[in-house]
């Protein structure tokens, strides 16, 4: 007895050796022997975690409770693998504190799989919706007549571009150019600001091309970025000055008409402008259409009119009438002449005019061409009206005619 | 005279329904009792069966029974349609539930589909003497029943460990058949 509870590996008995009355006993003593023992093994393997082992036999009823203690083993360690795996749908029962704590964790583990689920599941379904939008957006966008540039504020890099730049652009030299612009009005806007709508054009030797700009500031992509949609307005624009040459020119001699004239005579006198407002009256005009015809006479008028815009650039010229022209000349484009030096050089373009005279097939002067001049010196303290103001020139320009009808005479 | 309502209908032929409406008909008592009742008649059918087929006859009839009890059970109470994890979970709980004893896995192989459980505090045998034989061929059935209904595949189930035998848990090994 004391060799199999302290010395189990040297403890054996011979049963055969004892008398009968003993056998019994001596057997009983072998089979107390071998459970203790297997108990004992089975003891050590546990504690070793050792699970894949073989058990003692089914009558060892000593090692009863450590063989269901090994049953729990194996079943935790298939939860365990079980949980490893990703299943959290097991549960453990009647395994007292244990149960409790694992059955907890398995709960906390199943809800913070539930959440980041949630969490992939949404950010999975936004950026299905992002990928959706942007299909949309790109459809959309690549059947606008618009071009969409979106240029990063920061590095002036093109984010999205729903046309290529030759699809749009008159000229491949405009491209630079182009984007050049764009960053420029883009890099002032800010996240937040109002819209804003620009015209520009772009100008080379072969080509012209108008737009109109909106910018939009956005975040695209983690980017603050200026939406830039530009329409390319080059017809309208054309159109528009058409249009503008149609109301405001007069159609015969291609300088302004009387009411573009008296417009901008009531401009400059609001304005307070300085300037020289020259009146011209064609001589003989009547004369000429009658015996040369209309013809002629039409001639006589485009001579007069080409004569007169070409005296500067910056003046305006309009017809007021027939054989009446009206030149406006801001003295800051007169080049410092003064009243006299208007007058000289008017004089001096009526010569001009006298020497492009029609001659016949003889090459004798059919008729002198030539025009009387009223010349105004407006100042800043202008006080008289438009109205006024021509009048003051029409009265000067009758008393240069009787001038010069009277050298004429002499 | 008979009954044309009640006619072609027998207890001896199983079906879900005739296990009744224990609620309705046991009102005071109740729908449940001890396991001994259940025991008494199990093995009091044993009994009778072995002395009158002899004892391999009567386990087989043990085990075909407990097929067909886990068949319909599986059916009536699981749901199938789910995955396995789940319905290992629902099945273990069913059986706690139902008091029936404490489902534990130990081992499963995806690809063989073989298993290895045990069942702890079982109706059939947990508490009876020890007598160095498994006797649990009604849970044999029963198991492979359940496997069979939720898998579509025939599962042989063999105890090898068993409190009878001299063990706590009832082991069982489960492989599909070949």
């Amino acid at each position: 007895m004391g060799d199999i509870l302290y010395a189990p590996r040297q403890a054996h008995l011979e049963p055969a050796e004892f008398s009968d009355e003993l056998k019994d006993f001596a057997e009983g003593l072998t089979v107390l022997g071998r459970m203790v023992n297997e108990t004992r093994t089975l003891a050590g393997q546990l504690s070793r975690g050792e699970l894949d082992i073989a058990l003692p036999d089914h009558d060892n009823e000593l090692a009863a409770p450590l063989k269901a203690l090994h049953a729990t083993l194996k079943h935790l360690a298939w939860q365990t693998k079980q949980v490893a795996r990703g299943d959290y749908s097991q549960h453990i029962n009647f395994m007292g504190e244990f149960a409790d704590a694992f059955n907890d964790m398995i709960g906390q583990l199943a809800t913070q799989r539930e959440r980041l689920q949630a969490e992939m599941d949404l950010v999975k379904r936004r950026a299905e919706d992002l990928e959706r939008s942007s299909s949309l957006f790109e459809a959309i966008s690549g059947s606008m007549p618009e071009w969409i540039v979106m240029v990063d504020k920061e590095t002036g890099e093109h984010l999205f571009v729903n046309h290529p730049p030759e699809s749009v652009l008159a000229s491949d030299i405009f491209e630079k150019q182009l984007y050049e612009i764009l960053l420029e009005y883009a890099q002032p806007m800010e996240i937040g600001d109002e819209p804003r709508t620009e015209s520009f054009s772009l100008i080379s030797d072969v080509a012209l091309q108008y737009f109109e700009l909106r910018l939009y500031p956005i975040m695209w992509y983690s980017h603050e970025a200026v939406a830039c949609v530009l329409t390319d307005v080059t017809k309208e624009f054309e159109e528009h000055s058409r249009l503008e040459d149609v109301a405001y020119r007069d159609t015969q001699t291609g300088v302004y008409n009387r009411h573009f004239g008296m417009q901008q005579l009531g401009e400059w006198i609001g304005a307070e402008r300085e300037f020289f407002l020259v009146f011209v009256d064609m001589d003989m005009l009547k004369y000429v259409n009658d015996v040369f015809g209309h013809g002629e006479g039409d001639i006589y008028i485009k001579t007069v009119a080409d004569l007169l815009a070409g005296v500067s650039g910056a003046a305006i010229v309009s017809r007021l009438g027939g054989d009446e022209f009206m030149l406006l000349w801001d003295k800051k484009d007169a080049d410092g002449r003064d009243l006299g030096a208007v007058t000289q050089l008017f004089e001096d373009l009526r010569d001009k005019l006298a020497a492009s005279s029609s001659v016949d097939e003889k090459g004798e002067v059919r008729y002198a061409r030539s025009m009387s001049l009223g010349i105004v010196d407006v100042g800043a303290d202008n006080r008289l009206s438009s109205s006024d103001l021509l009048s003051l020139a029409d009265e000067r320009m009758y008393e240069y005619k009787r001038a010069h009808k009277m050298e004429r005479r002499i | 005279m008979s009954n044309i309502f009640l006619k072609n209908r027998t207890i001896n032929e199983f079906r879900w329904e005739n296990l009744g409406d224990v609620k309705m008909g046991r009102e005071d008592l109740g729908e449940e009792m001890p396991v001994i009742v259940y025991r008494l008649m199990q093995f009091t059918m044993l009994d009778v069966l072995t002395k009158e087929f002899g004892s391999e006859k009567a386990n087989e009839f043990f085990v075909k029974a407990g097929f067909l009890a886990g068949s319909e059970f599986a059916k009536n109470v699981l749901d199938l349609s789910v995955d396995f994890n789940s319905f290992l979970a629902n099945l273990t709980q069913a059986l706690v539930d139902l008091k029936i004893g404490v489902l534990r896995m130990e081992a499963f192989e995806v690809e063989s589909g073989k298993l290895v459980l045990t069942v702890g505090q079982d109706l059939d045998c947990s508490g009876l003497p020890v007598t160095n034989e498994t006797v649990c061929h009604y849970d044999e059935g029963f198991i492979s029943g359940i496997l069979h209904a939720y898998t579509g595949k025939k599962y042989d189930v063999k105890e090898i460990d068993c409190w009878a035998s001299g063990d706590r848990v009832c082991r069982f090994n489960a492989e599909i058949a070949s």
